[in-house]
């Protein structure tokens, strides 16, 4: 079993592979002028990654979780610091109030969820309601822009490495620790796997519910704020970073049914699908056919990456893999497991 | 009485029913009472005319609805129903105008795109709510394909459906509303189709146990929501008069919140249709509460959010006292 873990490869190659392959193509189609899209790619990556470090925390605390309310929040958040800023004449009180309205606005969340026992998609579809009303009454008649130091400091890129991405790179190896080195991380990770049996082990669900989506909520206003600064605020600003959150985490091989997070899998899919882009517009296509594309890329990463194995091995009780139970079942009677099953039934 | 007969609640009807029965009719009632407050704020909604004015908004919603439901009641999630009633629109716009034939082709072969990704979530255990997330993407590509700015001209018929004036003063919206939802009730509740749709959201093993194609199950599953999206797409076109991909990306997280409001889950096996039916009028009558009490449109996201939290919080409530 041991031999077998180690042959297979991380999970996040592959997003990275694919990313190579667009950066691989970009090279061949523009010649010199690559190296300004590598650039390019790492500045408005980080933004998608933050979102995505958040969406991912999420979405690793079990079956069902998830934070739709990311894209409303990205918006407020990058209104609401550049309002604050203004107002203030700090950007850093602009951007930590922001951060406290995505904690304020997710606690919401945690509420509907953990005591009006509300599914999570239904109770951040309600958050991001309400945060999307907030959006719209801010941004009547609203003006303002960005302080310059902050958006300088988006834009510096020594030797072509912006420094933003690299605090984001370094942000991720923390995530990375915390999950793996942490009694925090390895007890959201096994709140993930096994809900039931994590709370026998003496797992707070609420705390541990609480902690993934104040941190997403958080970490998508920080995102939308510093995107308002590196661009300009704007009501749909964030609307992009729904589904491209959701999709970049997956791609990355974070498993969707919870348990197995993986940061680096996040910056993989988010170069490859800011690289993917830029190829396309190299290439002169339209926006209809690179979300065409985009879609069809998707699917087949679903495909290919279809039935995740860690699913398989180690019998996750998601609905995909009951069914594949039972089509297994229906092939050949297995009683051993069949047994297992009914003592679980039993009271 | 609960004491008496445990397997009964207070209505006298069995647990489970209540169960499947409270939450719609919890919505149905709140749908009731803002129907009651804007009634009293602008009297003339109760005629047709007024009626026809504020329901034919909903009644896209209300199918599209019913598509979301019929893949929830399976157990998987459809993500993509807002672009993909967008990108049906698009297709009505032009093709069903200029050469019907083409339209129909390519209405049908949305349909067997639906039916495709239902044999990917089944065939590559994928969760559907990827799977459809991907095939949002090209929904909207198709759709911006098609039609790169909104435009296009709905079908004469259609136009002639939606001034058509029914007898004894009944309102179109809800005339074709309820037909949708009694159809797809009928469906569900009373084929061997639907039946089949319920179980492999309960218990799949149990279906694969009685020799039925899961594979097939789950990829007819697939294609009614793709036939229902269509649907939805048509009377869409009729509303609003042309094509438009962006028109109602909010429908995606909408129809769940209707679905569940109706007293749907997402672990699948229930089919609520008229639940379903109720949620989709109280979400879509926000508009116009909030127009008659003079509120700011912005608002609406708010109070629709707010809503969603009050009646599952109120249904919390009804079914601490049903147990």
């Amino acid at each position: 079993m041991k031999g077998l873990s180690e042959i297979s490869p991380p999970p996040w190659l592959w997003s990275f592979l694919a990313a190579i392959i667009v950066l691989l193509l970009t090279f061949l189609v523009s010649g010199v002028g690559g190296s300004q899209t590598v650039t390019l790619a790492f500045t408005i990556a980080p933004y998608l990654v933050l979102v995505g470090l958040g969406q991912m925390l999420v979405m690793s605390a079990g079956p069902g979780n998830i934070d739709v309310s990311v894209a409303k929040v990205f918006s407020l958040g990058g209104l609401l610091s550049i309002a604050i800023g203004e107002m203030t004449g700090s950007w850093v009180l602009g951007i930590a109030g922001a951060m406290l309205a995505g904690l304020a606005l997710s606690a919401i969340s945690v509420v509907a969820i953990l005591y009006v026992r509300i599914p999570p998609i239904v109770a951040t579809l309600a958050t991001s309601l309400i945060t999307s009303a907030i959006s719209l009454t801010l941004a009547k008649g609203f003006q303002g822009s960005a302080d310059p130091a902050v958006k300088s400091f988006l834009n510096w890129a020594p030797f072509g490495v912006p420094a933003f991405a690299v605090l984001v790179v370094i942000f991720t190896v923390f995530v990375s620790w915390l999950l793996k080195r942490t009694v925090w991380g390895v007890q959201t990770l096994a709140f993930g796997q096994a809900r039931r049996a994590a709370e026998y082990a003496g797992i707070s669900a609420p705390r541990t519910l609480t902690v993934v989506y104040l941190t997403s909520g958080v970490l998508a206003a920080l995102a939308g704020a510093l995107r308002a600064a590196f661009s300009a605020p704007n009501v749909e600003l964030g609307n992009d970073y729904l589904l491209d959150s959701i999709a970049v985490v997956v791609i990355g091989g974070t498993l969707i049914s919870g348990g197995r997070a993986v940061p680096w899998g996040v910056w993989g899919g988010a170069l490859f699908f800011i690289l993917l882009d830029g190829l396309l517009n190299l290439i002169g296509w339209s926006y209809a056919g690179q979300s065409m594309l985009k879609g069809l890329l998707v699917l087949a990463v679903l495909f290919l990456a279809g039935g995740s194995p860690i699913l398989r091995r180690r019998g996750a009780r998601s609905p995909a893999s009951w069914i594949s139970r039972a089509m297994r079942f229906r092939a050949q009677e297995r009683p051993s497991a069949q047994t297992s099953r009914h003592r679980r039934r039993a009271p | 009485m609960n004491a008496t007969s445990p397997a009964l609640t207070m209505g006298g009807l069995p647990k489970g029913s209540a169960r499947r029965i409270l939450p719609g009719l919890l919505t149905l009632l709140a749908m009731m009472l803002i129907l009651i407050v804007c009634g009293t704020i602008q009297p003339r909604i109760w005629s047709q005319g007024g009626m026809t004015l504020i329901m034919s908004p909903i009644v896209a919603l209300a199918i599209a609805t019913m598509a979301q439901m019929v893949l929830m009641s399976i157990g998987d999630i459809d993500l993509s129903i807002g672009f993909f009633v967008g990108m049906v629109t698009t297709i009505v716009a032009t093709f069903m105008r200029e050469t019907p034939l083409m339209g129909v082709l390519a209405l049908a072969a949305c349909v067997l795109a639906y039916a495709m990704i239902g044999a990917l979530v089944q065939l590559r255990e994928v969760p559907s709510l990827i799977a459809t997330l991907g095939a949002s993407f090209i929904w909207l590509g198709v759709g911006l394909f098609i039609l790169p700015v909104p435009g296009g001209l709905a079908p004469d018929w259609l136009f002639q459906y939606a001034m058509w004036r029914p007898p004894f003063s009944i309102p179109v919206p809800i005339v074709t509303m309820v037909f949708a939802t009694a159809i797809t009730w009928l469906f569900m509740q009373r084929t061997r189709l639907g039946a089949r749709f319920r179980s492999l959201g309960s218990n799949p093993t149990a279906l694969a146990r009685t020799g039925a194609s899961l594979l097939l199950t789950r990829m007819l599953a697939y294609a009614t929501t793709g036939f229902l999206g269509v649907l939805a797409g048509v009377t869409l076109t009729a509303e609003i008069g042309g094509g438009d991909v962006n028109a109602v990306p909010g429908y995606t997280l909408t129809t769940i919140a209707a679905v569940i409001l109706g007293g749907g889950m997402f672990t699948g096996g229930r089919s609520v249709a008229w639940g379903a039916l109720f949620g989709a009028v109280t979400l879509g009558l926000m508009t116009v509460l909030l127009t008659l009490l003079n509120l700011s449109s912005n608002l609406q996201p708010a109070v629709q959010g707010s809503i969603v939290i009050a009646v599952l919080a109120g249904r919390l409530v009804v079914e601490r006292l049903t147990r």
